[in-house]
């Protein structure tokens, strides 16, 4: 069916960092209410937690790890007992009193506030591997900017839109690279627009011959509708002889998906990040 | 009814002076077409009903009979909107069905409301709850908190509950307890603590343990040469949060597992990591593992397995052989004879550039350059993967298999380097996608048919499952509200019905006075549909 192949754009997915794995769609929860979704408990004290990464380090490091994840001592950050505790009333108790069956020494010097500063800090490292929201894409500016210039201009065609003087002028400052790379892919999918699937242009021409133009509102299998140039709503059942033709400016981009090798990818990343 | 004559009635399987709400077990072993026992309506977890009163001829006649709206319940803890994702059971007229934390009992008839039983939760994710369980005349719930809770049918009052998992761990409950025997099994989702799965049986009088399988082996046994050491297998993840099937001839409970865990990160865990992305065989009575069939050894891009290991028989090279079929949410369609698990056929129906082939035994091979990256991988799968939870069906008439599938492209990113990475460890982005529904062929894995969703905007989020009926109609959902009457031969769109929010459970079908039901959930609100004549 014409229509429907004219339709390609369809929803871009930004699963990313706020889906668990039993949502399927978007609409995960944004970074802000990651913990919410999670249903985690109190969020740490960070300023407590910086005060008790000083006393954790010199003190528990050397058999729990730098980072809380485990070495000669077990892993603190997937603990039970870390997990069940709030505010050190299950933590404390256990460094006062060690736990010599275990070869865990005592350190009865700490003050309650410091246990809770301690406490704290592991309450961080926690909150660091499991609230997902937290995650940052680590430096993705890997490529070779110089052949990713000569993709740009070579295989990937994209000069046939696109100029690094004109519409991409400064791209490598509007956004950060984990942004752009993801943008460039497919510009819906995030960055270039702020929300929203992009409006695109539809026209729809009826039995009758007659067209009509505009920005597409909603599409699925059964109508269709738009806002005109000047305003005003339309709505169509589409039956039989009515054709629906949505323009399609990002099939140039869906069509790269299937040929960029991942090295296509960072070269032209790290290209379009040096547009400042 | 006392007690103990109640429990000898239900395990001699006689139905004799029922209460009217009681299930009687008998209906569990069957394909009945008055009663929908079980998630999936019956043990193959085909969703295929024999009724055929709906049919391409007098489909334009199928109509709204009773719509039910939830009320008084709010936007739930970090998800929104109530949406309905559970199968509502129907015995003796009553439909029961689920949101996380709440439970309803509706007159199949009208929709009238009979009662409601609310949870109070502390903890866990709200993401979905996919129904309840019903032995006799007790309903099986799990609060998202893991709390096991027992109901009677009769007035939702509680008769008691379990604690089956930790949400502090960051375990949560979201799956319709199953019914196998005196058994009442059930599953655990959760990962990002890096906790390990497991499958426990329960007494549907007690609620106490009766077995639990692990996902993962201990030191020492079979399985554990998969895992680099204790702690990365005492960490694994594979959890069991989708219902399973059963084969009541063979006595096997087929059940899939999820994702391991740190989920995208695997340089800690290096390995197949049995059995998580995997397909096992259990025996109900003993939770022994039988088989295993592992869709995606060493999985790191999120692909839990639990998506319905469908069962069916047909012959293959002119044998009669009892079969499994499962589409994958890594994007493979696999065909496995069901008896021992051996591989009969392996096919993608999505991208599927994270394999670099497909070993002796019908198992992807996982390209460790797809794995994700600090600087990103390009995968030919959405994120989601190649589908999900959404419930599949499979039309014995037809030989084919429908699935709701996405085909597009994400990113893959590593973000915890460290030699021992917690929690997800790395995250994913979406790129371009599209919704398709797929008609497989069951003997080639191609697909016969394919249908794609042209929807732009409205409706929003979806999970639609899918029914096949004798009528020759398939019933599913795009993303744009609609529900959608399929040719199940050809895929032609024969009917269809807005119902401004997208269909996210799998639509379930009964015959009551003699009239085929069709009802169907999306977001907030139930329909039921039938035909006049």
């Amino acid at each position: 069916m014409s229509w429907r192949r004219a339709v390609c754009l369809s929803i871009s997915v930004v699963f990313a960092i706020s889906l668990c794995a039993q949502t399927p769609v978007a609409r995960g929860p944004g970074r802000a209410n990651t913990r919410e979704f999670l249903g985690l408990g109190p969020a740490p004290d960070a300023v407590a937690a910086e005060r008790g990464e000083k006393l954790y380090g010199p003190n528990c490091g050397f058999c729990h790890g730098a980072k809380a994840n485990g070495a000669e001592g077990p892993d603190l950050v997937r603990s039970p007992l870390v997990l069940h505790d709030e505010k050190s009333e299950l933590i404390g108790p256990v460094i006062r009193q060690g736990r010599a069956d275990k070869g865990m020494p005592a350190f009865a010097g700490f003050t309650d506030p410091q246990l809770y500063d301690i406490g704290q800090f592991l309450h961080m490292r926690v909150e660091l591997a499991v609230n997902r929201g937290l995650y940052k894409v680590q430096n993705i500016v890997t490529g070779n900017a110089k052949a990713g210039e000569q993709y740009f201009a070579g295989a990937g065609r994209c000069t046939e839109c696109h100029s690094a003087t004109g519409n991409l002028a400064h791209v490598g400052t509007k956004f950060q690279p984990s942004d752009l790379q993801q943008a460039f892919l497919y510009p819906t999918a995030r960055g270039f627009q702020s929300s929203g699937p992009k409006v695109s242009k539809v026209t729809v021409t009826l039995s009758s011959g007659q067209a009509v133009s505009g920005a597409l509102k909603r599409l699925d299998d059964f109508n269709v509708s738009l806002y005109d140039a000047a305003g005003d709503y339309h709505s169509y059942a589409i039956a039989s002889g009515v054709k629906v033709d949505v323009e399609d400016k990002l099939a140039g981009h869906r069509e790269l998906l299937k040929h960029y090798t991942d090295a296509d990818m960072h070269n032209v990343t790290a290209y379009l990040a040096t547009l400042k | 009814m006392n007690f103990l004559r109640l429990t000898v009635f239900v395990a001699a399987l006689v139905p004799a002076i029922c209460p009217a709400q009681m299930l009687n077990p008998k209906k569990l072993l069957d394909q009945p077409t008055d009663t929908w026992p079980t998630y999936n309506g019956d043990y193959s977890g085909r969703r295929f009903s024999t009724l055929n009163q709906i049919t391409a001829a007098n489909i334009p006649s199928l109509s709204l009979r009773w719509m039910y709206r939830i009320a008084n319940v709010g936007p739930q803890r970090g998800v929104g909107s109530p949406s309905i994702k559970s199968t509502p059971l129907m015995v003796n007229g009553i439909l029961y069905f689920t949101i996380p934390d709440h439970v309803w009992a509706v007159d199949a008839r009208t929709g009238e409301e009979l009662w409601r039983y609310d949870w109070v939760d502390k903890g866990g994710h709200l993401v979905g709850n996919r129904g309840v369980g019903m032995y006799g005349n007790w309903l099986y719930f799990l609060g998202p908190d893991g709390w096991f809770i027992s109901l009677n049918a009769k007035d939702g009052k509680e008769r008691w509950r379990k604690k089956v998992a930790d949400e502090k761990l960051q375990y949560f409950t979201t799956m319709a307890p199953m019914v196998v025997g005196n058994h009442i099994i059930v599953g655990v989702g959760g990962d990002a603590m890096d906790v390990p799965g497991y499958l426990e049986a329960r007494n549907p009088e007690t609620g106490d343990l009766q077995w639990r399988w692990n996902s993962e082996p201990r030191v020492g046994e079979p399985g554990a040469e998969t895992w680099p050491n204790k702690g990365a297998m005492e960490h694994g993840g594979g959890m069991t949060w989708l219902p399973g099937t059963y084969d009541p001839e063979l006595n096997l409970l087929y059940w899939g597992t999820g994702n391991p865990n740190p989920v995208f990160a695997g340089q800690g865990r290096k390995g197949t990591n049995l059995w998580t992305c995997s397909i096992v065989a259990l025996n109900p009575d003993t939770g022994k593992l039988v088989w295993y069939f592992q869709a995606s050894p060493h999985d790191t891009h999120d692909w839990d397995n639990v998506e319905t290991p469908v069962l069916f028989d047909a012959e293959v090279a002119g044998k009669p052989r009892k079969l499994l079929a499962q589409a994958a949410r890594n994007g493979f369609f696999f065909v496995l004879d069901r008896t021992n698990g051996k591989s009969i056929l392996t096919a993608p129906f999505v991208g599927t550039n994270w394999a670099k082939g497909i070993d002796a035994k019908g198992q992807p091979i996982p390209d460790p350059a797809k794995e994700p990256k600090v600087d990103g991988s390009l995968i030919d799968i959405p994120g989601g993967g190649g589908t999900n939870w959404m419930p599949p069906s499979l039309d014995p008439t037809t030989g084919l298999f429908y699935v709701n599938a996405t085909r597009g492209y994400s990113l893959g990113y590593l973000t915890d380097t460290d030699e021992r990475p917690e929690g997800y460890g790395g995250s994913g982005r979406g790129l371009w996608s599209e919704h398709i529904l797929e008609a497989i062929d069951t003997k080639t894995g191609k697909a016969r048919w394919i249908h794609a969703y042209p929807s732009s905007g409205g409706g929003g989020l979806g999970g639609p499952g899918i029914l096949s009926t004798a009528g020759k109609v398939v019933f599913t959902g795009d993303y744009a509200g609609n529900l959608i009457g399929f040719d199940s031969a050809n895929g032609k769109m024969l009917w269809h019905f807005q119902m401004g929010q997208s269909l996210g459970n799998g639509p379930m079908t009964y015959e009551l006075d003699g009239t085929q039901y069709l009802v169907a959930g999306a977001g907030d609100t139930l329909f039921a549909f039938a035909s006049t004549h």
